[in-house]
């Protein structure tokens, strides 16, 4: 059974019915063969996005960790994931993406050379994308592990970081509040990471999203422990909650992983005796946490130049 | 009248093929690395052959012997057993997305659409005898048949181009009416499909000049002719339909609705006509007769397709 034939079939059904026609009405039909990429990230957008709120609702309002009377706070969060995770960045990230891997690996074969691929590394793996797609992921995982690490070292990296770590009204919306040029630099760094290894430029979007809709459930607002065993396999709200906690904001934090807690543990950064902590960073500025969009974008380059000056 | 002798004329097409009747169909998934075979018979998916990244298109050997496939993402061709689809070789070349072969068997030009680069390679030993610059995405291609020029569309830039294939440089470059497609050279004139339109825009193919433009349907794409050269068929991707005129006069003889994005065609000796629809991973047969379509499930986003047993296709276009 072909699990991915539904979003095939709503991504055919958006490229045919609704993006050639705007294509063609503007005058942009050059796109048309990368447009339908577009519709596959777009419709895989939307359902991760849908099997977050399916997942994460419920949970968050029957065993919540904290009840707010206003939610406004959360509102900009939600306008964040939905650029992130449907509209104009899995567009970027796809044409960026296949155009960097085919300058570079149309570089390399220029001298006859083949840029490496897991499964001419290992051949057990071609035509087996399930299983390459679950590599990678845990290679990238690993990689996030780091880059996130390595944006609480730098001050000027923190402070556009600040943004995400400012939200004290948490909700698996959260994932995705970050700065742009914060999104720039983990694109960049995910994207390396994934040329090197030969990621498939159809399966680099995927990857991105899956990973993210793992870690929105992370972010949830919601009282749930995976018990001793499960807290070491998959991140669970309580151990991510535990980076998010007030007293763990900047250089001081723990639990950096965003799927995978083994990088933690292998790594010395793991913490599970936190328990649902309050989250926030209390030296971030105020419209940081409850700034407009366009305030929080301006306040964290604001923060990261300060940064960069220290 | 004219349906009936349309009809006719395609159903005597079978010269195109080899004696013996053709068993599979290949059809190259571009979205999800893979080539399906589909039995004629039961006219079912009977295997899928991984390949690495994004193919597209083939084209055959001039002796026969090898089916090429070009991976674009994977930066390489693909050589197989054309009745058996038996991989037997891989050959790095970057980019490969159209490939054709001079008509003389002497050479292979290959258009590559991210690279924006037109490569010529000797055929045989695919030692690359000459680039040429092609600003941007240059996507489909035909040859004269002298084997002296290559014709070329620009989809990113709303242009077409003839190169000299014996000198190694540009005849000419012009533009198009919108971003350009499918190419056919037909009698002295350049066929070129413009998908930002309704038409097939007609240009001279000594000097580039527009001379006239054939009715399609909106979101014109490919071009193919049919084996009696004959017919002209027009696939639309906004209007998502087949326009089939004349190849003499070019006048309108039938269009047929085709949902699913058409693109690729192949004409079987019984006279229908297979097609990949590229959005609801399928391919449709077609019965030229009736207009009414049985699909086929095939992988994600099909683009190339591809009959053993043809003898007089050369490429996508041919």
């Amino acid at each position: 059974m072909n699990l991915g034939a539904p979003f095939d079939f709503a991504a055919g059904w958006l490229q045919e019915y609704a993006v050639l026609p705007l294509l063609y009405n503007l005058g942009l039909m050059q796109w048309e063969e990368w447009s339908f990429g577009w519709s596959l990230f777009a419709v895989y957008g939307v359902a991760q996005v849908i099997v977050a709120l399916l997942i994460c609702w419920p949970l968050e309002h029957l065993w919540p960790v904290e009840r707010w009377e206003d939610h406004r706070a959360e509102w900009v969060d939600i306008l964040y994931t939905l650029i992130n995770r449907v509209g104009f960045l899995p567009l970027v990230t796809f044409v960026l993406f296949s155009q960097i891997q085919m300058s570079i690996n149309g570089l390399l074969a220029d001298e006859g050379l083949v840029s490496p691929t897991l499964e001419r590394l290992v051949p057990w793996f071609e035509g087996r994308p399930v299983a390459t797609f679950l590599v990678y992921a845990i290679v990238l995982d690993c990689g996030e592990y780091w880059r996130h690490r390595l944006s609480h070292v730098f001050d000027w990296w923190y402070g556009l970081h600040a943004l995400h770590h400012a939200q004290r009204q948490m909700t698996f919306w959260s994932d995705d509040r970050n700065h742009v040029l914060d999104e720039v630099i983990g694109f960049l760094w995910f994207t390396v990471l994934a040329l090197l290894m030969g990621v498939p430029p159809l399966q680099f979007p995927m990857l991105v999203l899956l990973l993210r809709l793992l870690e929105s459930m992370s972010h949830a607002n919601a009282r749930i422990r995976f018990g001793w065993l499960g807290e070491r396999l998959l991140v669970s709200p309580r151990f991510h909650r535990a980076h998010h906690g007030t007293t763990a904001a900047g250089r001081l934090s723990v639990n950096y992983g965003g799927v995978l807690p083994w990088w933690d543990m292998v790594f010395g950064t793991a913490d599970f005796s936190h328990d649902f902590v309050k989250t926030g960073d209390p030296t971030a500025a105020e419209v940081l946490a409850t700034g407009s969009y366009f305030q929080q974008q301006t306040a964290g380059l604001r923060r990261m130049w300060s940064g960069l000056g220290s | 009248m004219r349906r009936i002798l349309a009809a006719f004329c395609l159903l005597s097409s079978s010269a195109a093929f080899s004696a013996e009747a053709p068993k599979s169909v290949l059809v190259v998934n571009s979205g999800e690395a893979s080539l399906s075979v589909i039995d004629i018979a039961s006219q079912r998916e009977t295997r899928k052959i991984p390949m690495l990244r994004e193919p597209h298109h083939w084209v055959m050997t001039p002796d026969g012997k090898d089916l090429i496939i070009g991976d674009t993402v994977a930066n390489e061709l693909v050589l197989l057993d054309p009745d058996t689809f038996e991989i037997r070789r891989h050959i790095t070349v970057p980019d490969p997305y159209q490939m054709l072969f001079t008509p003389d068997g002497s050479k292979l030009v290959v258009a590559g659409l991210a690279r924006k680069q037109v490569d010529v390679y000797e055929a045989g030993t695919y030692k690359l005898l000459h680039r040429f610059a092609a600003r941007t995405m240059p996507s489909h291609i035909d040859i004269s048949a002298d084997s002296s020029t290559a014709y070329i569309s620009l989809q990113g830039t709303n242009k077409a181009m003839a190169l000299d294939l014996i000198h190694n440089t540009v005849k000419w470059e012009v533009p198009t009416d919108g971003a350009p497609a499918g190419v056919l050279l037909r009698n002295g004139k350049l066929l070129v499909a413009t998908m930002d339109t309704d038409t097939v825009q007609i240009l001279d193919a000594n000097s580039g000049a527009t001379i006239g433009h054939i009715k399609a349907t909106k979101g014109a794409h490919q071009i193919f002719i049919s084996p009696d050269k004959k017919q002209i068929f027009i696939n639309s991707r906004i209007d998502a339909s087949i326009t089939v005129v004349d190849s003499t006069d070019f006048q309108h003889i039938r269009t047929y609705k085709v949902p699913g994005g058409p693109d690729d065609l192949i004409f079987m000796p019984d006279g229908k006509v297979w097609a990949t629809l590229r959005f609801v991973q399928k391919v449709g047969v077609i019965d030229l007769k009736t207009g009414s379509i049985e699909t086929i499930a095939v992988g994600r986003s099909p683009h190339g397709i591809y009959v053993n047993g043809a003898t007089n296709m050369g490429g996508a276009n041919r």
